[in-house]
């Protein structure tokens, strides 16, 4: 493979160019509220230390969450518009698995290793009092995280109460994504053959909107 | 002085037009539906010379945005009109839009035993390039090619620039050349909010990221050109739903690291103003602007398109297409409301009921002169219906007659719009006004605005609706302003402002 611009926006801005798995840039800004005023100078910064034009860039790998709505927005906006301007491949990372790759090789995974071993929940803010949230057995053969449950939304409670029933001992992880990752689990799908072009925001919660019941009766409540 | 005009032609000439081409070209006229597609198209450029409201003659340009050739399609004047001038007027009227369209040469084909055509061509400057043998058949006549070269003077140094525009439910990427309309393309998500009754800021900024790409790819489409041939970038950073313009700004400025191309970060509602740059070549100062949509209703002085612009006032709560969709509700019609009171009013008395017309009483005018308020307006029309139906059903009254209750409500917003807008033009000493937004889809708010501007003896602009609703072409005719005059492009770090001021037509 030639040269990858990873972008994930679940968190705060975070970008990498990878060749072959390898980082030659990153660029994190840990602040979760200025996405849109930092993706444009974090891709070109970016690519600026790794020394790679835009036009050597032939893959482009995003997060797609779960993560707060507004900023995941940003960081796929740019990625799609980035592989449209330069003609590279575009692909989804499910943000969630990126994260299990990394923690499940730090704590001594092994591709295609027992998959009887403690599975691990990754957990990330959802606001509102809740987690995103998804299971994982193992790594497969070419180290890409296998997902046994989730990506879901729930309360912490909850989701405690599901593991306590089903009588899984999982191991936590909870630590901020980065583009890294998202690149590092890009080179085991893509050894895999497992990637996908779907760069669809996962959002898991429906738009706060209330429907009235009646058009009628909701217009009539202006007077009220 | 002459007694015929030439115009611009509508769909209605066709009959008319196809009469003459019958007349004048007996062997070779063209179909009624080739016709209809010629004067239809987006690259065709057709005129009428009329007297006495008769066709007596026509003509068509061909040029298509991505050459820089244009082509004279067809020329006819009746026998009986001939030696008039008419067809020189037409010609001059063919060879104008060329320019404006910024054609380098026009060329057309001549029938080589018409002397009296060949003059005509040769005595407006075109030459005799090539002759086609046995061109025109059956009759198996030879063509004169000829060609016109225009004076090089714009080409190639017209930027193109791609325009995004994000900042309310429509996802529009538009594509100008310097002051020319190459593409307009948009994608609404207006279906989706119908069952909300009104615009959701999360559904409209989804919709945003799902059309990106499709929107860009049509428009490229559209206007025959590749990301290679964009010289700049433009996008809408406010004013508008947060959420929204995010997608549009991340979209931009990715776009313009990928491609190397420069982004300029513009002001949607000048972008309202702008837009008669694309219909006019320049938008006309000073003027009065009425902008009117779902998510504005704002009144501003424009002394200069890029470095004067003056919000006079603005709505104090309420938009005015806010108000159309809550009246809507109130008479169990659909969203979006506008053209479905449009829709229920026809037909209804206007002064049936006197609605309030809000803060136009003497104690508004020190604070809020040129400001609107619709919200007691539309908190009336619901009160007088529910009222009405109370007594209706206690028998006491007749049923609500929606049409009257539409009309009624329908003139009280359009009177207090164009009433404001009016007086800004006569106390400011402004000759023009220029209207935009969706609402301008109003038949009666266009009606209005006719007839006052009229009155008043103020020039009144109204571009096409393609253009008053929101949409990408007006953002990119606005960063085309700013690249022609030099500016300097934004830089990337700025970011969604949703109030942005009308005072920032660009932010750096």
């Amino acid at each position: 493979m030639g040269h990858l611009l990873a972008i994930d926006t679940s968190s705060g801005t975070s970008v990498a160019v990878l060749k072959d798995g390898v980082p030659l840039a990153e660029i994190e800004i840990a602040d979760t509220r200025s996405h849109t005023e930092s993706i444009g100078d974090a891709i070109n910064d970016a690519l600026k230390q790794a020394g790679v034009a835009p036009s050597r860039i032939q893959a482009v790998a995003v997060g797609r969450g779960p993560a707060p709505f507004t900023g995941l927005r940003v960081g796929i906006a740019a990625a799609i518009m980035f592989a449209e301007g330069v003609g590279a491949k575009l692909f989804g990372i499910v943000s969630l698995d990126a994260i299990a790759k990394q923690e499940l090789a730090a704590r001594g995974a092994v591709p295609g290793g027992d998959q009887a071993a403690q599975p691990l929940l990754v957990t990330s803010d959802a606001r509102r009092s809740e987690h995103y949230w998804a299971l994982y057995s193992g790594l497969d053969r070419h180290g890409v995280p296998v997902c046994i449950e989730g990506p879901a939304v729930n309360r912490p409670a909850d989701i405690e109460t599901m593991l306590a029933e089903r009588e899984i001992e999982a191991s936590r992880a909870s630590v901020v994504i980065s583009a890294r990752a998202i690149g590092e689990l890009f080179e085991a799908q893509a050894a895999a053959g497992v990637l996908s072009d779907d760069v669809t925001a996962l959002y898991l919660r429906n738009p706060d909107a209330v429907e009235p019941k009646n058009l009628r009766d909701f217009g009539k409540r202006v007077s009220g | 002085m002459t007694d015929w005009i030439i115009r611009p032609t509508v769909e209605a000439d066709l009959s008319a037009i196809m009469a003459i081409e019958h007349e004048c070209f007996p062997e070779d006229a063209w179909s009624e539906d080739n016709m209809r597609f010629e004067l239809l198209a987006h690259h065709t450029e057709y005129f009428v010379a009329v007297r006495d409201e008769q066709v007596i003659g026509y003509a068509g340009l061909s040029k298509v945005p991505s050459s820089d050739q244009g082509d004279v399609q067809t020329i006819a004047v009746l026998p009986a009109a001939r030696g008039e001038g008419l067809g020189r007027a037409l010609m001059d009227a063919l060879i104008t839009a060329a320019k404006r369209l910024h054609a380098g040469e026009i060329f057309l084909e001549v029938r080589a035993d018409n002397p009296v055509a060949q003059a005509l061509y040769l005595a407006l400057g075109f030459d005799h390039i090539d002759t086609r043998k046995n061109y025109y058949q059956p009759a198996g006549i030879d063509a004169w090619i000829m060609r016109l070269t225009l004076p090089q003077r714009s080409i190639g140094r017209e930027p193109v620039v791609l325009g995004i525009e994000s900042t309310c439910d429509e996802t529009g990427v538009g594509i100008v050349r310097g002051t020319t309309l190459l593409a307009n393309v948009i994608s609404s998500s207006m279906d989706e909010h119908a069952r909300f009754g009104g615009v959701v800021p999360e559904i409209a900024a989804r919709a945003h990221l799902e059309a990106l790409k499709p929107t860009l790819d049509k428009a490229l489409a559209e206007a025959n050109l590749s990301l290679n041939d964009i010289d700049a970038i433009a996008v809408a950073n406010g004013p508008g739903l947060g959420g929204a313009v995010m997608v549009g700004v991340a979209a931009a400025k990715a776009l313009s690291v990928a491609t190397g191309k420069p982004v300029y970060a513009v002001n949607h509602l000048v972008g309202h103003v702008g837009v008669d740059i694309l219909e006019r070549g320049q938008v006309e100062t000073p003027t009065v602007a009425l902008l009117v949509s779902g998510g504005h209703t704002s009144l501003l002085l424009v002394r200069d398109l890029l470095d004067d612009v003056e919000l006079l006032g603005e709505t104090i709560d309420d938009a005015a297409g806010e108000a159309f969709d809550k009246v809507a509700r109130v008479l169990g019609l659909k969203y979006p409301g506008g053209p479905e009171i449009d829709r229920a009013a026809a037909g209804g008395n206007p002064n049936a009921i006197r609605f309030p017309r809000g803060l136009t009483q003497a104690k508004d005018m020190e604070k809020h002169r040129y400001d609107f308020s619709f919200s007691g307006l539309k908190t009336a029309v619901a009160r007088w219906v529910e009222v009405a139906e109370t007594k209706a059903a206690a028998g006491e009254g007749a049923e609500i007659n929606i049409a009257d209750v539409a009309a009624s409500f329908r003139e009280a917003v359009a009177d207090v719009l164009v009433s404001k807008a009016v007086k800004a033009c006569v106390e400011h000493n402004v000759p023009r006004l220029l209207l935009g937004g969706g609402v301008v889809a109003n038949a009666r708010l266009r009606e209005l605005a006719t007839e006052r501007c009229a009155a008043a003896g103020i020039e009144l602009r109204i571009p096409a609706l393609s253009l008053c609703t929101d949409n990408g072409a007006m953002i990119a005719a606005l960063g085309a302003q700013l690249v022609m005059v030099g500016r300097q492009p934004s830089s990337l770090s700025f970011g969604a402002d949703s109030t942005l001021p009308v005072t920032t037509v660009q932010t750096l």
